[in-house]
């Protein structure tokens, strides 16, 4: 007799909101990918003589002060965008999670120096450390990168580590332990699954922040330089004609606020999936 | 089998345990009984090892231990397991139930097949159907999961199971089947039992010796067959007062 018992039986509210949430989230995708395949323009590709043109039939989200297409660049600007801030996200998951578990498992004296290197780095905000880094070596994608992904760890760290830690002193560790695993097993078979399920979910978090850094950054000019068409950077060369020609910014805000929620939605609806089975 | 003498625990100045003595032989089953904080958790932490202790001799016949002074460490002992008491908490949540098994047999050199088949029969001896091997914790009842662990214990067919509290966790019906199980085992496997527990009935029915602690002492030492006829001291006596005004001893005796 072999019955599995479905874990989702029942479609709660909450439940199908956060189908939807998924299932706009693919639209997305396949819209992005259509759009990339689909346009006519190219995210460099100026036109003097239709610049700053309001969005219309041919260009739908109107065209910038070069008169290039800003729909074809806010498609192009989600590698960047997006890209980078999950790339920078993932840095920061995976060198977090290794300290932290590390952490977990060294004794208490290796535990007290990789926690206080930890609480160093967290001393310095995110947003002036990046700056920082783009002042000292000039300003580029990859010291943006560096910069982001050196302050992005921390969280991660602090999370694996205790949990990790509370895991520990669980039941089903110490009869691990009384069977004879040693430490690295324990890791791999007891501690990791059971942390990593909250990790993603910081970590969709920390995607979702790291938009926001990447595109500030730029905004600021410390990040993806033009003519990149980063979300941020077209927000920044919009800027001089916010008065005359909103649009310029209006849309650029708007993808970045989307994805931003998206994200962040996408996160809640990870953080059930991954629930503990029990 | 197994024989403590005077046995202590002393944790940052305070003794928990002062000269508990025991003896159990092959397949026999003593209940350690007493309050909370009496130190039967920190007995049972003693002879996992878990915690510092010492006593005058120490011999565990199976692990070919005879010590004096300075508690042998038990961890990993293959002829030891432990049965903990919330079943939950013992078994890994995103662990199937069979490799929760199988790991009591690491370290062993199995084969997968092989590996499958100890914990299968295993399951067959706690009375679960082996379709139970790829199930999770949070996937099968409370009953089921102690099952589990105490087929976890049996598959490495040790010679001593020393269960905290197995029943606890349980309801009144699953306590009664697990309950029969457990001691049909004891009998079927030749395995010695240390069972601490609060439930005097089960004491009454199941064991063959019945030790009494009290903070952190031996207040009474004797077979079952006498113990609840004539209890040595006046806590036993009213233990088994109170627990026979809660009906827990009717129709045991």
């Amino acid at each position: 007799m072999s019955l599995a018992i479905p874990i989702m039986s029942h479609a709660s509210p909450i439940r199908s909101f956060f189908v939807w949430i998924g299932g706009l989230t693919l639209i997305l995708i396949v819209l992005l990918g259509a759009g990339l395949f689909l346009t006519p323009y190219g995210p460099a590709e100026a036109d003097f003589l239709n610049r700053l043109a309001t969005p219309s039939v041919s260009h739908w989200f109107g065209t910038d002060h070069l008169g290039r297409d800003i729909a074809t660049r806010l498609l192009f600007g989600t590698f960047w965008s997006l890209g980078l801030s999950l790339m920078i996200a993932t840095i920061g998951l995976v060198i977090g999670t290794v300290i932290g578990l590390i952490a977990a498992l060294s004794g208490r004296g290796g535990d007290y120096a990789l926690m206080r290197l930890t609480d160093s780095f967290f001393a310095f905000p995110e947003l002036i450390a990046a700056v920082t880094v783009a002042g000292l070596f000039g300003p580029s994608t990859l010291n943006l990168v560096i910069a982001l992904s050196v302050v992005s760890w921390m969280k991660f760290t602090r999370l694996a580590r205790s949990l990790a830690v509370a895991l520990s002193e669980c039941d089903f560790v110490i009869q691990a332990r009384l069977n004879g695993l040693n430490r690295w097993q324990i890791l791999w078979r007891h501690l990791l699954p059971n942390v990593i399920p909250s990790l993603l979910v910081l970590w969709t978090n920390s995607w979702s922040r790291t938009i926001l850094a990447v595109s500030g950054l730029s905004f600021l000019g410390f990040g993806v330089q033009p003519p990149q068409a980063e979300w941020g950077a077209m927000l920044l060369d919009g800027k001089p004609y916010m008065q005359s020609a909103p649009h310029v910014m209006i849309f650029p805000g708007i993808a970045v606020l989307i994805s931003v929620l998206l994200i962040n939605l996408a996160g809640d609806l990870l953080r059930d999936l991954l629930a503990d089975p029990r | 089998m197994l024989e403590v003498d005077r046995l202590c625990v002393e944790i940052n100045g305070a003794l928990l345990l002062e000269d508990v003595s025991f003896q159990l032989a092959r397949s026999e089953m003593l209940c350690v009984v007493g309050e909370s904080g009496a130190g039967k958790s920190t007995l049972m932490k003693a002879l996992q090892g878990l915690v510092p202790a010492r006593c005058q001799r120490f011999h565990f016949e199976p692990a070919n231990i005879d010590a004096s002074e300075a508690m042998p460490q038990m961890i990993g002992l293959p002829e030891t397991r432990w049965v903990m008491q919330d079943p939950l908490a013992a078994l890994n949540p995103r662990l199937s139930l069979g490799r929760s098994i199988a790991e009591s047999l690491h370290g062993r050199g199995y084969t997968k097949a092989k590996l499958r088949k100890a914990v299968e029969k295993a399951l067959e001896e706690v009375e679960l159907d082996p379709a139970f091997y790829d199930r999770l914790p949070g996937q099968v009842s409370l009953g089921q999961a102690q099952r589990a662990c105490l087929a976890r214990a049996l598959v490495a067919q040790p010679q001593l199971i020393i269960f905290d509290e197995p029943l606890s966790a349980l309801d009144a019906i699953v306590q009664k089947k697990v309950a029969q199980r457990m001691d049909a085992l004891r009998r079927e496997t030749q395995t010695a039992y240390l069972v601490v527990t609060h439930d005097m009935g089960f004491a009454a029915v199941y064991a063959d010796q019945v030790l009494v602690l009290q903070k952190g002492r031996v207040a009474d030492y004797q077979p079952r067959t006498t113990f609840f006829d004539s209890p040595a001291s006046p806590y036993s006596a009213s233990l088994i007062e109170a627990a026979r005004s809660l009906g827990a001893l009717e129709g045991t005796l």
